[in-house]
């Protein structure tokens, strides 16, 4: 259970990265576009996100593939517009990025805190990861949007990786009733494995598909049961974009 | 069943696992399970579930967290597979 404090830190940053969100998305966007990057047919993807996700208040757990530092960025751009996202606060995602990566220097700090992230230590003691899924479980349960890479971290085999499947995203969904699942599958078009940042000029396939996640267990049969499903709906996603490239 | 054999079955669940091979030829109760045979932290869900369905137990969140070491696991299945008095 969070303490009022740290519930009302959250609140505070909500406040403060909506207050922020046009200069932060637009400069954001501006810095990706200056690497050369580019989604082609932004705007058929985004009406994808729209459609999948529908009219509706959240909560939505969007479950992503994992294989560059800036996979959340890139996601966010693929979704909506920023004038979107401060009309749709709750569609502004909250991040769990690791902290190791988001505290290397004062600026990334400052980034990751008008970016609603909430630093997560990765193989770090389980009451502290524990920790960090209450306070997403806390953020869910007032219908926002939290993006959770379910591979744990980036993909050392450059594919969705089934065997380092983290639980966390099924622990979400069986703490928060009702919280609807959008697994999204990105990746650049010359990415062959993971790496810190995509190449200059690369462009971005970005795929988003609606889960119904169910699962009659409980506890962490249940997270893992759940969790389970939403890799296989990302290894799903993949085969499908490999068919056509391969094609 | 007794702390010898509890310790054998905790090796034998959590052996698939292990990345740091070399450390699991020297194990003992005080090896930690994460840090030294450099178990994946995602995975001792699977450790945990694996010794539920093993000696059939039940470990709840909190007592799952405070499995650190080889020891912990089998002081932990000690306690939840002792009769009842």
């Amino acid at each position: 259970m969070l303490s009022r404090s740290e519930r009302i830190a959250l609140r505070v940053q909500e406040g403060v990265s909506h207050g922020l969100i046009l200069l932060t998305y637009y400069s954001l966007e501006a810095w990706l576009r200056s690497r050369g990057y580019r989604i082609p047919d932004l705007r058929r993807v985004r009406r994808e996100f729209e459609t999948e996700m529908g009219p509706g208040p959240g909560p939505w757990l969007i479950c992503a593939n994992h294989l560059t530092l800036i996979d959340s960025l890139v996601i966010q751009w693929a979704m909506a517009p920023g004038w979107r996202l401060f009309l749709r606060r709750d569609r502004f995602a909250w991040n769990l990025p690791d902290r190791h990566n988001i505290s290397r220097t004062w600026w990334l700090r400052v980034l990751g805190y008008i970016g609603k992230c909430v630093p997560v230590l990765r193989q770090g003691p389980p009451e502290e990861v524990r920790r960090t899924l209450e306070k997403a479980a806390f953020l869910l349960s007032g219908a926002q949007t939290v993006m959770i890479f379910p591979e744990g971290g980036r993909s050392r085999v450059g594919r969705v990786d089934r065997d380092q499947v983290t639980y966390g995203a099924g622990r979400l969904l069986l703490d928060v009733p009702g919280t609807q699942v959008l697994c999204v599958y990105a990746r650049g078009v010359g990415q062959k494995d993971y790496g810190d940042y995509p190449r200059r000029g690369e462009r971005f396939f970005i795929r988003a598909a609606r889960l119904e996640a169910q699962t009659a267990m409980t506890g962490m049969r249940g997270a893992r049961d759940l969790a389970t499903q939403i890799v296989a709906k990302l290894s799903e996603m993949e085969a499908e974009y490999f068919e056509v490239v391969d094609r | 069943m007794d702390n010898t054999t509890a310790f054998g079955k905790v090796i034998d669940i959590i052996k698939p696992f292990v990345k740091n091979t070399a450390a699991f030829g020297t194990v003992g109760h005080e090896t930690r399970i994460i840090e030294d045979l450099g178990v994946n932290s995602a995975r001792l869900v699977d450790i945990i579930l694996a010794f539920e369905d093993e000696f059939g137990i039940q470990v709840d969140d909190e007592a799952a967290d405070r499995v650190r070491t080889l020891g912990d696991a089998v002081q932990m299945i000690m306690q939840k597979t002792a009769p009842a008095h």
